[in-house]
Protein backbone atom coordinates (compact mmCIF):
# COMPACT_ATOMS: atom_id res chain seq x y z
CA UNK A 1 0.00 0.00 0.00
CA UNK A 2 1.48 3.31 -1.28
CA UNK A 3 1.46 5.94 1.85
CA UNK A 4 0.13 8.64 -0.80
CA UNK A 5 -2.43 10.39 1.85
CA UNK A 6 -3.61 13.07 0.05
CA UNK A 7 -6.24 10.56 -1.68
CA UNK A 8 -8.65 7.85 -0.58
CA UNK A 9 -9.52 6.92 -4.09
CA UNK A 10 -9.29 3.23 -3.68
CA UNK A 11 -9.16 2.59 -7.88
CA UNK A 12 -6.27 4.67 -7.66
CA UNK A 13 -4.57 3.02 -4.88
CA UNK A 14 -5.40 -0.36 -6.24
CA UNK A 15 -6.80 -1.36 -2.68
CA UNK A 16 -8.79 -4.92 -2.92
CA UNK A 17 -11.16 -5.93 -0.11
CA UNK A 18 -8.80 -7.71 2.28
CA UNK A 19 -8.78 -8.59 6.07
CA UNK A 20 -7.69 -6.21 8.39
CA UNK A 21 -5.95 -7.77 10.94
CA UNK A 22 -5.83 -4.82 13.38
CA UNK A 23 -9.95 -4.52 13.56
CA UNK A 24 -12.82 -6.36 12.87
CA UNK A 25 -13.43 -4.92 9.50
CA UNK A 26 -14.00 -6.47 5.91
CA UNK A 27 -13.22 -4.13 3.18
CA UNK A 28 -16.30 -3.88 0.65
CA UNK A 29 -15.88 -2.68 -2.69
CA UNK A 30 -16.70 1.00 -3.46
CA UNK A 31 -19.87 0.65 -4.82
CA UNK A 32 -21.57 -1.45 -1.95
CA UNK A 33 -22.48 -4.20 -4.13
CA UNK A 34 -22.73 -7.19 -2.14
CA UNK A 35 -22.86 -9.45 -4.93
CA UNK A 36 -19.75 -9.49 -6.58
CA UNK A 37 -16.43 -8.31 -4.73
CA UNK A 38 -12.96 -8.00 -6.08
CA UNK A 39 -11.68 -10.71 -3.87
CA UNK A 40 -12.99 -13.63 -2.46
CA UNK A 41 -15.93 -12.89 -1.25
CA UNK A 42 -16.65 -16.13 0.54
CA UNK A 43 -14.18 -17.38 3.95
CA UNK A 44 -10.78 -17.48 2.59
CA UNK A 45 -10.70 -14.06 1.93
CA UNK A 46 -12.49 -12.72 4.94
CA UNK A 47 -11.19 -14.94 7.61
CA UNK A 48 -7.85 -15.52 8.97
CA UNK A 49 -8.91 -19.26 10.74
CA UNK A 50 -9.82 -22.17 8.41
CA UNK A 51 -12.95 -23.14 10.31
CA UNK A 52 -14.28 -26.65 10.88
CA UNK A 53 -17.47 -26.18 10.81
CA UNK A 54 -17.77 -25.99 6.52
CA UNK A 55 -20.70 -27.52 6.58
CA UNK A 56 -23.91 -25.96 5.86
CA UNK A 57 -27.90 -26.80 5.50
CA UNK A 58 -29.03 -26.14 1.99
CA UNK A 59 -29.34 -22.70 1.22
CA UNK A 60 -32.45 -23.39 -0.49
CA UNK A 61 -33.99 -24.61 3.15
CA UNK A 62 -32.24 -21.62 4.80
CA UNK A 63 -33.84 -18.83 2.19
CA UNK A 64 -37.57 -20.38 2.72
CA UNK A 65 -37.68 -20.26 6.11
CA UNK A 66 -36.18 -16.40 6.28
CA UNK A 67 -38.30 -15.37 3.41
CA UNK A 68 -41.26 -16.56 5.60
CA UNK A 69 -40.32 -14.73 8.43
CA UNK A 70 -39.79 -11.26 7.11
CA UNK A 71 -42.90 -9.58 5.62
CA UNK A 72 -44.10 -10.35 2.41
CA UNK A 73 -42.86 -8.01 0.32
CA UNK A 74 -39.10 -7.99 2.09
CA UNK A 75 -36.09 -8.62 0.20
CA UNK A 76 -33.32 -10.82 0.90
CA UNK A 77 -29.57 -9.93 -0.11
CA UNK A 78 -28.10 -12.86 -1.79
CA UNK A 79 -24.84 -12.55 1.30
CA UNK A 80 -27.35 -12.23 3.66
CA UNK A 81 -28.72 -15.72 2.87
CA UNK A 82 -24.90 -17.02 2.49
CA UNK A 83 -24.24 -15.38 5.96
CA UNK A 84 -27.01 -16.92 7.70
CA UNK A 85 -26.35 -20.26 6.53
CA UNK A 86 -23.22 -20.01 8.13
CA UNK A 87 -24.33 -18.89 11.53
CA UNK A 88 -26.59 -21.91 11.35
CA UNK A 89 -24.38 -23.98 11.27
CA UNK A 90 -22.53 -21.97 13.81
CA UNK A 91 -25.72 -22.00 15.50
CA UNK A 92 -25.92 -26.03 15.65
CA UNK A 93 -22.19 -26.50 16.97
CA UNK A 94 -23.03 -23.74 19.88
CA UNK A 95 -25.87 -25.49 21.15
CA UNK A 96 -23.79 -29.18 20.71
CA UNK A 97 -21.17 -28.55 22.42
CA UNK A 98 -22.81 -26.74 25.97
CA UNK A 99 -25.13 -29.80 25.52
CA UNK A 100 -22.21 -32.36 24.85
CA UNK A 101 -20.39 -30.72 28.00
CA UNK A 102 -23.39 -30.82 30.24
CA UNK A 103 -23.36 -34.78 29.29
CA UNK A 104 -19.58 -35.54 29.70
CA UNK A 105 -20.44 -34.11 33.08
CA UNK A 106 -23.03 -36.56 34.17
CA UNK A 107 -20.75 -39.25 32.76
CA UNK A 108 -23.21 -40.08 30.07
CA UNK A 109 -22.51 -41.05 26.46
CA UNK A 110 -25.69 -40.16 24.29
CA UNK A 111 -26.58 -36.32 24.09
CA UNK A 112 -30.48 -36.30 24.87
CA UNK A 113 -33.32 -33.70 24.79
CA UNK A 114 -32.83 -32.16 28.54
CA UNK A 115 -28.91 -31.45 27.72
CA UNK A 116 -30.28 -29.41 24.29
CA UNK A 117 -32.77 -27.79 26.22
CA UNK A 118 -30.81 -27.05 28.72
CA UNK A 119 -28.11 -26.19 26.65
CA UNK A 120 -30.59 -23.25 24.93
CA UNK A 121 -31.61 -22.05 28.41
CA UNK A 122 -28.16 -21.43 29.13
CA UNK A 123 -27.06 -19.73 25.89
CA UNK A 124 -29.66 -17.42 26.23
CA UNK A 125 -32.39 -19.52 23.79
CA UNK A 126 -34.74 -20.02 26.23
CA UNK A 127 -37.69 -18.15 24.51
CA UNK A 128 -37.34 -21.45 22.05
CA UNK A 129 -37.43 -23.94 25.05
CA UNK A 130 -41.43 -24.14 25.64
CA UNK A 131 -42.28 -24.22 21.92
CA UNK A 132 -39.69 -26.86 21.15
CA UNK A 133 -41.28 -28.96 23.97
CA UNK A 134 -44.65 -29.19 22.55
CA UNK A 135 -43.35 -29.76 18.67
CA UNK A 136 -41.52 -32.67 20.78
CA UNK A 137 -44.50 -33.45 22.43
CA UNK A 138 -46.66 -33.63 18.92
CA UNK A 139 -43.60 -35.59 17.79
CA UNK A 140 -43.29 -38.19 20.13
CA UNK A 141 -47.38 -38.60 19.94
CA UNK A 142 -46.94 -39.66 16.35
CA UNK A 143 -43.99 -41.61 17.21
CA UNK A 144 -45.86 -43.34 19.94
CA UNK A 145 -49.01 -44.08 17.56
CA UNK A 146 -46.75 -46.04 15.36
CA UNK A 147 -46.12 -48.42 18.89
CA UNK A 148 -49.80 -49.34 19.40
CA UNK A 149 -51.22 -49.25 22.68
CA UNK A 150 -48.31 -51.05 25.02
CA UNK A 151 -46.74 -47.49 25.75
CA UNK A 152 -43.83 -48.42 24.93
CA UNK A 153 -41.85 -44.86 25.81
CA UNK A 154 -40.52 -43.18 22.61
CA UNK A 155 -37.07 -41.84 22.44
CA UNK A 156 -34.96 -43.83 24.40
CA UNK A 157 -32.44 -46.36 22.22
CA UNK A 158 -34.30 -45.12 18.76
CA UNK A 159 -31.87 -45.18 16.45
CA UNK A 160 -32.64 -42.89 13.47
CA UNK A 161 -34.38 -45.19 11.61
CA UNK A 162 -37.61 -46.06 12.96
CA UNK A 163 -38.87 -49.24 12.79
CA UNK A 164 -42.30 -50.41 12.49
CA UNK A 165 -42.74 -52.88 15.15
CA UNK A 166 -46.02 -53.54 15.31
CA UNK A 167 -48.06 -55.67 17.70
CA UNK A 168 -51.13 -57.42 16.69
CA UNK A 169 -52.01 -59.36 19.53
CA UNK A 170 -54.11 -57.31 22.07
CA UNK A 171 -51.39 -56.86 25.03
CA UNK A 172 -52.83 -58.60 27.97
CA UNK A 173 -52.57 -56.36 30.55
CA UNK A 174 -55.15 -54.05 28.72
CA UNK A 175 -58.43 -56.33 29.82
CA UNK A 176 -58.55 -56.72 34.07
CA UNK A 177 -59.09 -59.80 35.65
CA UNK A 178 -62.52 -58.80 35.86
CA UNK A 179 -63.16 -58.36 32.22
CA UNK A 180 -63.76 -54.64 32.91
CA UNK A 181 -61.98 -52.69 30.23
CA UNK A 182 -59.81 -49.78 31.52
CA UNK A 183 -60.27 -46.42 29.93
CA UNK A 184 -58.70 -47.64 26.79
CA UNK A 185 -59.86 -46.62 23.40
CA UNK A 186 -60.30 -49.39 21.72
CA UNK A 187 -61.74 -49.93 18.51
CA UNK A 188 -63.51 -53.12 17.94
CA UNK A 189 -65.00 -55.10 14.98
CA UNK A 190 -68.16 -56.08 17.65
CA UNK A 191 -68.47 -53.89 20.34
CA UNK A 192 -69.61 -55.09 23.47
CA UNK A 193 -70.56 -53.63 26.77
CA UNK A 194 -69.41 -56.41 29.13
CA UNK A 195 -66.80 -59.42 27.91
CA UNK A 196 -67.39 -62.42 29.64
CA UNK A 197 -64.72 -64.32 30.69
CA UNK A 198 -65.44 -67.26 28.74
CA UNK A 199 -66.43 -65.75 25.67
CA UNK A 200 -63.38 -65.51 22.92
CA UNK A 201 -63.44 -62.27 21.25
CA UNK A 202 -62.01 -60.92 18.34
CA UNK A 203 -60.30 -57.99 18.59
CA UNK A 204 -58.93 -56.25 16.25
CA UNK A 205 -56.61 -53.06 17.64
CA UNK A 206 -56.32 -49.96 15.49
CA UNK A 207 -53.52 -47.43 16.78
CA UNK A 208 -55.00 -44.13 17.39
CA UNK B 1 -33.96 -33.09 -0.86
CA UNK B 2 -32.67 -36.19 0.92
CA UNK B 3 -35.05 -38.93 2.42
CA UNK B 4 -34.16 -39.50 5.97
CA UNK B 5 -35.96 -42.81 6.54
CA UNK B 6 -37.99 -44.43 4.19
CA UNK B 7 -41.76 -43.46 4.54
CA UNK B 8 -43.10 -47.01 6.28
CA UNK B 9 -45.52 -45.52 8.38
CA UNK B 10 -47.42 -42.42 8.25
CA UNK B 11 -47.31 -41.15 11.40
CA UNK B 12 -43.86 -41.21 11.69
CA UNK B 13 -43.64 -39.11 8.62
CA UNK B 14 -46.49 -36.44 9.48
CA UNK B 15 -44.30 -35.57 12.34
CA UNK B 16 -41.50 -35.05 9.90
CA UNK B 17 -43.34 -32.47 7.70
CA UNK B 18 -43.21 -29.95 10.19
CA UNK B 19 -39.78 -29.89 9.66
CA UNK B 20 -38.41 -28.04 6.87
CA UNK B 21 -34.65 -28.80 7.08
CA UNK B 22 -32.56 -32.08 6.02
CA UNK B 23 -31.90 -34.09 9.82
CA UNK B 24 -29.36 -35.96 8.66
CA UNK B 25 -27.60 -33.02 7.68
CA UNK B 26 -27.79 -31.23 10.96
CA UNK B 27 -26.68 -34.47 12.49
CA UNK B 28 -23.43 -34.00 10.25
CA UNK B 29 -22.73 -30.77 11.65
CA UNK B 30 -23.27 -31.64 15.60
CA UNK B 31 -21.14 -34.43 15.20
CA UNK B 32 -18.37 -31.84 13.85
CA UNK B 33 -18.03 -30.99 17.38
CA UNK B 34 -15.29 -31.93 19.22
CA UNK B 35 -16.30 -35.15 21.74
CA UNK B 36 -19.47 -36.06 20.60
CA UNK B 37 -20.50 -39.76 20.36
CA UNK B 38 -23.97 -40.11 19.87
CA UNK B 39 -27.17 -38.40 19.61
CA UNK B 40 -30.40 -39.74 20.54
CA UNK B 41 -33.67 -39.09 18.40
CA UNK B 42 -35.27 -36.36 20.57
CA UNK B 43 -32.26 -34.29 20.77
CA UNK B 44 -31.30 -34.48 16.99
CA UNK B 45 -35.16 -33.48 16.63
CA UNK B 46 -34.93 -30.65 18.94
CA UNK B 47 -31.68 -29.32 17.55
CA UNK B 48 -33.35 -29.29 13.55
CA UNK B 49 -36.41 -27.39 14.90
CA UNK B 50 -35.09 -25.04 17.07
CA UNK B 51 -32.21 -24.20 14.03
CA UNK B 52 -35.32 -23.47 12.33
CA UNK B 53 -36.74 -20.99 15.18
CA UNK B 54 -33.24 -19.52 15.36
CA UNK B 55 -33.34 -18.39 11.04
CA UNK B 56 -36.96 -16.61 11.76
CA UNK B 57 -35.70 -15.20 14.91
CA UNK B 58 -32.00 -13.88 13.13
CA UNK B 59 -34.08 -12.86 9.62
CA UNK B 60 -37.32 -10.78 11.62
CA UNK B 61 -35.08 -9.38 14.10
CA UNK B 62 -32.24 -8.59 11.74
CA UNK B 63 -34.73 -7.24 9.29
CA UNK B 64 -36.52 -4.96 12.02
CA UNK B 65 -33.76 -3.86 13.71
CA UNK B 66 -31.43 -2.57 10.69
CA UNK B 67 -32.07 -0.51 7.44
CA UNK B 68 -34.17 -3.13 6.55
CA UNK B 69 -37.25 -1.62 7.53
CA UNK B 70 -36.70 1.52 5.19
CA UNK B 71 -35.22 0.22 2.18
CA UNK B 72 -37.34 -3.49 2.58
CA UNK B 73 -34.93 -5.91 2.26
CA UNK B 74 -32.49 -7.86 4.40
CA UNK B 75 -28.78 -7.03 4.01
CA UNK B 76 -25.30 -8.49 5.20
CA UNK B 77 -24.87 -5.29 7.71
CA UNK B 78 -28.82 -5.77 9.43
CA UNK B 79 -27.51 -9.17 10.48
CA UNK B 80 -23.95 -7.88 11.42
CA UNK B 81 -25.46 -5.17 13.31
CA UNK B 82 -27.51 -7.56 15.09
CA UNK B 83 -25.05 -9.33 16.15
CA UNK B 84 -23.15 -6.58 17.45
CA UNK B 85 -26.34 -4.86 19.95
CA UNK B 86 -28.08 -8.28 20.89
CA UNK B 87 -27.14 -10.27 23.87
CA UNK B 88 -28.87 -13.69 22.44
CA UNK B 89 -26.71 -13.32 19.10
CA UNK B 90 -23.41 -11.82 20.14
CA UNK B 91 -21.84 -15.29 19.46
CA UNK B 92 -22.18 -14.48 16.10
CA UNK B 93 -19.73 -11.75 15.90
CA UNK B 94 -16.70 -13.67 15.10
CA UNK B 95 -18.24 -15.03 11.99
CA UNK B 96 -20.21 -12.08 10.87
CA UNK B 97 -17.46 -8.79 10.99
CA UNK B 98 -19.41 -5.57 10.14
CA UNK B 99 -18.04 -4.53 6.57
CA UNK B 100 -17.07 -0.89 5.89
CA UNK B 101 -16.33 0.63 2.77
CA UNK B 102 -12.66 0.79 1.61
CA UNK B 103 -12.73 4.71 1.40
CA UNK B 104 -13.77 4.86 5.04
CA UNK B 105 -11.37 2.42 6.69
CA UNK B 106 -8.51 4.57 4.50
CA UNK B 107 -9.93 7.94 6.01
CA UNK B 108 -10.08 6.72 9.58
CA UNK B 109 -6.13 4.94 9.14
CA UNK B 110 -5.09 8.37 7.61
CA UNK B 111 -6.30 9.59 10.99
CA UNK B 112 -4.94 7.15 13.13
CA UNK B 113 -1.01 7.85 11.32
CA UNK B 114 -1.86 11.60 11.46
CA UNK B 115 -2.91 10.89 15.30
CA UNK B 116 0.44 9.06 15.71
CA UNK B 117 2.98 11.73 13.62
CA UNK B 118 1.87 14.09 16.20
CA UNK B 119 3.01 12.60 19.30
Amino acid sequence: MDGDSSTTDTSQLGITGEYMASGQYVLQPQDEDGEESMNDHEEGGAKENYREQDIYLPIANVARIMKNAVPQTGKIAKDAKECVQECVSEFISFITSEASERCHQEKRKTINGEDILFAMSTLGFDMYVDPLKLYLQKFREAMKGEKGIAGVPVGEGLTEELTDDFTNPLPAGIITADGQQQNVMVYTTSYQQVIPKTQQLDFSLTAF
Amino acid sequence: MSKNSPEKADPSSEAKKTISLPISRVRLIMKSSPDVSSINQDALFLTTKATELFVQHLALSSFNNGCGKETNSLSYSDLAKTAEESETFHFLTDILPKKILARDYLKSLEQMQEEDADF
